[in-house]
């Protein structure tokens, strides 16, 4: 199959819980619209010749680079090449690949250039700028490609896999965690107009899908976060196969540990941890996911088999002798078992639904859990345990393709 | 399988560096048996890392965290919580988070429970403002041995089973935190600080720096670990590794290659049973990472442990110091050793 893809370079705004509003580049897929952070997400199947066309509205040369996959050609007008590093006239890397660059006419048409690849491989892959990575990536231009095996089926159980049938990554739901950093002085320097030397980056804010807790709890396209539309809660029902596909967007690694239990690591990269019929996959409870890489992962929860009439064996004392929650808010039930919903203290606000289990996904970086300080804030989210059958039809994620 | 009863407080105090200054701490301290009436004496006690606590498959482990309250900040009400990081299959009630299940108010008791499911090296640590109370030092060490761990039969000595490969002589912690000082300090002077200017300028293993991690355990009131290792030339000996620093590590024994037989508590194995097991010189940690490795006890003699990170070998800014520790190999006149660390 072919598909064509338009994207759309510009600038936009982000929102930050601790009321702070962060200048952005970003791409987005439809002219006119602000930029979001992440970019679109791309999700193609093996085998398809994906297209993807930019236009660029910046007031800089821009370009998308695509690292994983291979044949990339760029067309600007005369005829797709391959595509290659740019250098300029004296011989200094300006450019990874080839750029759209800007007309110095804001009120022509701006700068188009096709990117086209054969999508080989199954995986998960980062598309971002190449030009002035240091600055243009932590501005925001970088985005998630999924690319589906080639007899994926998502209505059948064997075949709705990461990497094809008897690979032993079936999965029952499936979520996207693109995590970077921000560094707000840079990019308060890029919106006035003012130098910044990269050397100086001391990132303040820290992301999971463009957003810093608790709006990485948030659900998908939440209205009063128009350029941040990916949530990062990720939500299940015990037993279940949760595949938990990690991207590093940013320019630092981060050690990324979920409560509740161990992932096993099935793919790195885009590459199945398998050689020939030797297994490499390994599990893991704290994944240290490098700028620029991906990491596949399922997640099972099967939980202890406590319910009421297999009690805990402890007591649970009265709640007036308990912290519940932090400031007044809590994801708690209030009961220790899943499904059971019971008391919260009067003037604690419960965000539970059901009686489902949080657990906790974050940087154990700690820092990086505050939002410029103040935690909870940052690279975190909750895995929501729900009970079975609770939470409808299995998710499986969509985009642009 | 035993019931394991433990006590452990939660409370503040006061650890030292070399150079002869005072740091002011968040930690735990062991009240296991303490009399009720004695357990205000154990506030501003607080020890780094906290107890060791250590479990076999199939145990029944109740664990009560009493917040003693913090007697050079009277001021701070912070509760506490404890987390067992790693733990799999956890209920939200014992995991330790706050914002998703309970904790625990000054004065006040909870009591833990963990039956332990698999082997391994993990961590327990705070979950109350974690940024805040890791950094200030409550953590600690948490081994996990396998259901058929029998320290008399060499070959049930081990840290995954009978048969997985992991037989050791002598184990031993290596417990990786950072101290920003500034933080500390902050903290202490009723002071706010930005955790995001967050820079070490001490690096610790089992709480202590270089030179104070080669003195014997005991010799520091509140710091009780010693990170000097000590075996005979032909032991197995195992290092059991903890990364629960902000900070992303690299540490090197020079002349002694290592066997990774374990990684966040778990044996590196395929889906088919695959040994993923490997070698390395030079071990490389993130924050929250465990690691388990062996080694073949070389000819007698002293070999350095130290962290690749050259700058990190450092106590504010002068060195040697830091993450620096010994290997003693002796040639055989060491009695077997009672207890990990020891």
């Amino acid at each position: 199959m072919i598909r064509n893809i338009n994207l759309w370079v510009t600038d936009g705004y982000i929102s930050i819980p601790d009321g702070n509003s962060i200048y952005i580049w970003g791409y987005t897929d439809a002219a006119g619209k602000r930029a979001q952070v992440p970019g679109p997400r791309i999700v193609v199947n093996q085998g398809d010749v994906v297209n993807i066309s930019i236009t660029n509205t910046l007031p800089e040369a821009t370009s998308v680079v695509f690292p994983g996959q291979s044949g990339v050609t760029a067309d600007t007008g005369s005829g797709p090449q391959p595509a290659g590093p740019k250098y300029d006239g004296g011989g200094n890397l300006v450019s990874l690949t080839d750029f759209a660059d800007y007309p110095g006419n804001p009120g022509g048409n701006p700068p188009t250039i096709t990117y086209t690849f054969t999508a080989h491989r199954p995986g998960t892959f980062i598309y971002e700028s190449g030009t002035n990575p240091h600055k243009q990536v932590q501005m925001g231009l970088y985005g998630a490609i999924i690319v589906r095996p080639s007899d994926y089926d998502p209505a059948v159980p064997a075949k709705k896999t990461a990497y094809g049938e008897n690979t032993h990554t079936e999965f029952d739901r499936e979520y996207l965690v693109v995590v970077s950093e921000i560094d707000p002085v840079l990019h308060q320097a890029v919106e006035q107009g003012k130098d910044y030397k990269i050397r100086d980056f001391l990132p303040r804010y820290w992301t999971m899908n463009g957003r810093s807790a608790p709006d990485t709890m948030n659900s998908d396209n939440a209205g009063y976060m128009p350029n941040q539309p990916y949530g990062a809660m990720i939500m299940a029902e015990p037993d279940e196969k949760v595949l938990i596909r990690y991207a590093g967007g940013g320019i630092e690694n981060h050690p990324l540990h979920p409560h509740g239990n161990h992932t096993r690591i099935v793919a790195l990269d885009g590459s199945l941890l398998k050689n020939g019929t030797e297994d490499l996959s390994y599990k893991k409870f704290t994944v240290l996911v490098g700028a620029g890489q991906t990491y596949d992962q399922v997640f099972t929860w099967s939980g202890l088999g406590y319910n009421p009439s297999n009690p805990i064996p402890t007591v649970m004392p009265n709640l007036r002798n308990l912290g519940v929650g932090d400031a007044g808010w809590t994801m708690w039930s209030g009961s220790p078992y899943l499904g059971e919903k019971g008391d919260v203290p009067v003037g604690v606000t419960s965000f539970n639904q059901v009686g489902e289990y949080h657990f906790m996904v974050h940087s154990h970086e700690e820092m990086q859990i505050t939002n410029w300080g103040e935690f909870p804030g940052g690279m975190m989210t909750m895995i929501a345990i729900f009970p079975t059958g609770t939470l409808g039809d299995a998710g499986t994620i969509e985009g642009l393709g | 399988m035993a019931t394991i009863n433990k006590r452990f407080g939660a409370t503040d105090g006061y650890i030292r560096v070399p150079g002869g200054s005072e740091i002011y701490i968040f930690g735990w301290v062991d009240l296991t048996g303490i009399p009720e009436n004695e357990i205000f004496s154990y506030r501003g006690k607080a020890q780094l890392l906290g107890p060791l606590l250590e479990a076999k498959v199939g145990d029944e482990v109740y664990l009560t965290l009493t917040n003693l309250g913090m007697p050079v900040r009277p001021d701070l009400d912070d509760s506490h919580t404890i987390h067992w990081h790693g733990f799999p299959n956890q209920i939200p009630v014992w995991d330790g988070v706050p914002e998703a299940s309970i904790s625990v108010l000054v004065g006040r008791d909870f009591v833990y429970y963990y039956k332990p499911l698999a082997p391994g090296t993990y961590i327990y640590h705070c979950h109350f403002e974690p940024v805040e109370h890791i950094q200030m030092g409550m953590v600690g060490p948490l081994l996990v041995r396998p259901a058929d761990y029998d320290p008399g039969n060499p070959a049930y000595k081990t840290a995954y089973g009978h048969g997985t490969g992991t037989e050791f002589d002598r184990e031993y912690f290596i417990f990786l935190t950072e101290l920003d000082t500034r933080a500390h300090q902050q903290i202490e002077a009723v002071q706010e600080y930005d955790w995001t200017d967050y820079k070490p300028d001490y690096w610790l293993n089992n709480g202590r720096s270089y030179p104070d991690t080669v003195e014997p355990s005991g010799a520091l009131p509140y710091q009780p670990y010693s990170s000097l290792i000590r075996a005979n030339s032909g032991d197995k000996v195992l290092l059991r590794f903890v990364n629960l620093g902000y900070q992303q590590h690299s540490i090197e024994i020079l002349g002694v290659p290592l066997h990774v037989i374990g990684q966040d508590a778990q044996r590196p194995l395929g889906l088919n049973g695959e040994n993923l097991s490997y070698r390395k010189n030079a071990l490389y940690f993130a924050a929250g990472q465990t690691m388990d490795a062996i080694f073949t006890a070389p000819s007698a003699g002293t070999y350095p442990l130290f962290n690749r990170d050259y700058h990190k070998n450092v106590n504010a800014g002068t060195a040697p110091g830091g993450m620096v520790s010994e290997i003693q190999i002796l040639a055989g006149s060491l009695p077997p050793q009672p207890g990990p660390g020891q």
